[in-house]
């Protein structure tokens, strides 16, 4: 991507023109060697509910529809799209089908991530039929892309407990439900990753596509992978790495070691920081400038999708914020860390006031 | 005469000191409004939690409203609700209003639905619910 | 010479001594900025250069052309405005009455004050045509009225009359153009319990609830502007570029970029009107979008909406029940605002919303203009 392309497209996403105020790190990734630059789409979290037959909740097809007139806007366009799971509200084929039907409208190949929305109430049988398999990777322009179903857990919940696949789907579908099981990538699937990343020199860049945050931030609501540390462990050997995430439908980001991490925003409804519950300690990342808070009367208020300029190997997300002004954190090669261009030590009251 | 009138006196004078002690010791049987005990606070704790019990049935019953949307999904564990900010100015009401107005609020909009009386079980129950998940948060009207 | 000196003082106190009036029932005081405080001469210029039509390429168009006083500063019942030679734009003309409680101004919110507002019809091909505006220039520094009016008011002379006191005059002006004291007003405000008819009470409670108005159409505890001051994409007109706009918005991005005016581009070209807010903040959350107008003498001010589409208010209040569609059947595209929704109305719900929003219209104005059904 060019220069100038580059300009065009931040024109896109709402930052001020070319003679403006250009994003600092985005100014210093302009001198960075542009062939290992690219963008991709990564849209996240649509929750297609339905209602009884042909009749799905209005306001989370607005936010997906919306999510996709927007991505077909971007110019240049992005290599492809990223979906984040969580498609389906209760995993069902009506609800998978029509999400797909809204999907079908974006002019870019996407692959898919698994969510627990669309994984728990037949493990996935669907989902696979129409999407393929639910953990795999590929290499993009010298990036190695890894996409992991982060949303499992222990066996003996899964398959012991449930009289049928739409009650165990209810339970997981609670957030905040007590009889909930902690998200985990699992032994077996991270047999596959050491095996996969054997093959990938140090030298490239990761991008590991996730639904659970491969963090512990609050196990309550399931913003945790039980098996975080062990993840961690198999990607620290890597120069760079870079974590997307879904689940959490806010604004999150934080760094581990070499390892940034980014949330997604939903298209269909944002969620309060684990903070804003007095009941119980947290850890969203400290170094997270939070979301602005919604008017519920707009219903794409603190929804939203975002794009990923991929920055020698680094990773910049451009929020599109229906009703908000756009954000942007973008990998600090100063602090070698994550870091809102425009917020990071200024915040706004709609980023205090929760 | 004298004597009799006086034994009388004395008579009514006894009268009145006993129907006065009778009407004191009713008086303290019949309204004891101070005094309750360990087992009135475990009765009336008992009650405020069967209904905080039904208020998250509420808040997590499809039915609340007409779409299937429920409370928890984007209030998990009350959160966000801000009980402890009310009555306060509310933008969707154009007026300072109280938190039971703002859950009808939520049941007319984003659940699509007809709200509830005020005074009604369902919404009683609704607002304990909020309460209790926010236990502890310090009082703060009018704050957005 | 005493008698100059005593008339010196007396006109310099005019210039010194702030003119305020109280703000009309309902209303909060208008806001006036520090660098251009309100005077009576000033306001007076400002009136005169309103109704100037010497200011356009025929010298037949002025502010008042589209902004009556007699239609409540619009031009009822026109649908789009007309310009010189009876020229045509792509917009319907707003109020002046209580516009300077906004906080931008256009329908796109492309300036940010009446001042800035107030330069920019001269130069649009529809509306004045003026080239520049050395031909306003030359007026003003040379006609013995105006000569001695820029004189008082700004102690300016000659060259040192610019656009920027034009400007400021015209804005001064139109700050007076406050109205509220409506019969909703005197209900909700000053507690007079019987100044709203029972239907336009029952209206009132439609307004806050089923008809989901109020979070656009604000009111606030103590006055109500009736407008939020942001943009929303309705569903209004949106159907034109619907299926081109991702090349019409990157077109547009690109001919902004070198150099493309804005104010031309959108009120000489239907499909660039369209774009609504996105052509002037480039954002996607602004596509289509448009900003929330005032509903106070709502009644008067015919056709609705920024293309003029909807005739009357029953029009417009269909087009909400319908979810932001004329019919039930039309498309609805994807950028509308989440703030629209189709609405459950029952009965006499819809006349009761007309019934209150006429009760918007404030006594000075009551007995104006094309009432509506």
């Amino acid at each position: 991507m060019t220069d100038s392309s580059r300009r065009t497209f931040i024109k896109g996403a709402g930052t001020l023109l070319a003679g403006g105020l250009l994003p600092v790190s985005l100014v210093e990734l302009v001198f960075a060697k542009t062939s290992d630059n690219f963008t991709f789409a990564y849209i996240s979290d649509s929750h297609i509910q339905q209602i009884s037959g042909n009749e799905f909740v209005r306001n989370f097809d607005r936010g997906l529809i919306r999510a996709v007139a927007e991505c077909n806007l971007m110019d240049p366009k992005p290599d492809f799209v990223i979906y984040g799971g969580d498609l389906a509200q209760l995993g069902s084929k009506p609800e998978i089908d029509h999400g797909l039907e809204i999907m079908s409208a974006l002019n870019y190949k996407t692959h898919y991530v698994m969510g627990e929305h669309d994984y728990y109430l037949d493990l996935g049988e669907y989902w696979e039929s129409q999407l393929g398999p639910q953990h795999y990777s590929f290499d993009h322009k010298g990036v190695h892309f890894v996409i992991l179903n982060s949303i499992l857990t222990y066996d003996d919940w899964t398959h012991n407990r449930w009289s049928s696949g739409e009650e165990r789907m209810g339970v997981m579908a609670g957030l905040d439900n007590p009889n909930g099981s902690p998200f985990m990538v699992g032994d077996a699937q991270r047999v596959w990753l050491k095996k996969d990343l054997d093959k990938v020199s140090k030298d490239t860049p990761l991008v590991v596509l996730s639904h659970s945050p491969l963090q512990k931030i609050y196990k309550g609501w399931n913003f945790w992978t039980e098996d975080a540390e062990q993840i961690q462990a198999l990607l620290k050997p890597f120069n760079k790495v870079n974590v997307l995430y879904g689940h959490v439908h806010q604004i999150q980001y934080n760094q581990i070691g070499n390892i940034s991490f980014n949330s997604a925003m939903a298209t269909a409804w944002p969620w309060p920081y684990p903070s804003s519950f007095l009941k119980s300690a947290s850890h969203v990342p400290k170094l997270t400038v939070k979301m602005n808070r919604a008017d519920p009367f707009f219903e794409r208020d603190a929804t939203g999708w975002q794009f990923i300029d991929v920055n020698s190997g680094n990773v910049d997300v451009q929020y599109s914020l229906t009703d908000n002004k756009p954000r942007t954190v973008a990998f600090s090669d100063k602090k070698k860390q994550p870091q809102d261009t425009q917020y990071q030590d200024k915040t706004i009251p709609p980023q205090e006031h929760y | 005469m004298k004597a009799h009138a006086i034994k009388n006196m004395r008579t009514s004078h006894y009268a009145i000191s006993t129907l006065l002690l009778v009407s004191i010791a009713l008086f303290a049987v019949t309204l004891q409004a101070d005094d309750f005990t360990d087992q009135d606070l475990k009765d009336w704790q008992a009650a405020y939690e069967s209904v905080v019990k039904e208020g998250r049935a509420a808040f997590t019953d499809p039915d609340l409203g007409n779409n299937g949307v429920v409370c928890a999904q984007c209030h998990p564990n009350g959160a966000n609700t801000h009980p402890e900010t009310y009555p306060k100015f509310q933008k969707q009401l154009g007026r300072v209003a109280a938190l039971w107005e703002m859950v009808n609020w939520c049941i007319l909009n984003p659940l699509e639905g007809e709200p509830l009386e005020a005074g009604s079980q369902r919404m009683i129950a609704l607002q304990a619910y909020i309460h209790d998940e926010r236990r502890g948060a310090a009082l703060e009207p009018g704050k957005h | 010479m005493k008698k100059f000196a005593s008339w010196a003082v007396f006109s310099l106190l005019w210039l010194v001594v702030p003119v305020s009036v109280a703000e009309p029932l309902g209303l909060p005081p208008v806001p006036v900025p520090a660098d251009n405080p309100q005077s009576p001469e000033k306001i007076a210029l400002g009136d005169k250069l309103f109704h100037d039509t010497r200011f356009s390429a025929t010298g037949e168009v002025s502010c008042a052309t589209c902004h009556d006083r007699g239609k409540v500063f619009t031009d009822s019942p026109l649908r789009v405005s007309e310009g010189i030679n009876k020229l045509t734009g792509t917009r319907n003309a707003p109020t002046v009455v209580n516009a300077a409680y906004m906080t931008s101004m256009f329908w796109d919110g492309r300036e940010p004050d009446l001042e800035g507002q107030s330069g920019q019809p001269f130069l649009n091909p529809v509306e004045m045509a003026l080239p520049d505006h050395q031909p306003i220039l030359d007026i003003v520094r040379k006609d013995p009225d105006y000569v001695a009016a820029f004189k008082t008011v700004f102690g300016k002379s000659g060259d040192q009359v610019t656009m920027k006191e034009v400007k400021q005059a015209i804005a001064s002006f139109e700050r007076t153009l406050v109205s509220g004291d409506s019969p909703f007003d005197r209900y909700y405000f000053g507690g007079e319990t019987d100044a709203m008819s029972a239907a336009a009470i029952r209206g009132l409670e439609v307004f806050l609830n089923r008809g989901r108005c109020v979070s656009c159409h604000t009111i606030s505890q103590n006055y109500a502007l009736f407008t939020d001051n942001r943009f929303h994409n309705l569903n209004v007109g949106f159907e034109r570029i619907g299926k081109d706009v991702t090349e019409l918005a990157n077109a547009f991005s690109a001919a902004k970029a070198t150099g493309t005016d804005v104010d031309i581009a959108v009120l000489t070209n239907k499909n660039t009107s369209e774009l609504g807010r996105f052509a002037v903040d480039d954002q996607w959350t602004s596509m289509g979008g448009f900003k929330t107008p005032t509903l106070r003498n709502i009644e008067k001010t015919a056709p609705y909406m920024h293309d003029g589409s909807l005739k009357t208010l029953k029009d417009v209040v269909d087009f909400y029940i319908n979810g932001g569609r004329v019919k039930e059947t039309d498309p609805v595209n994807a950028f509308q605002s989440g703030g629209i929704r189709q609405l459950d109305f029952t009965g006499r719900d819809k006349s009761d919303l007309v019934a209150f929003m006429k009760a918007l219209t404030s006594p000075d104005y009551a007995s104006e203009g094309e009432k509506t059904q």
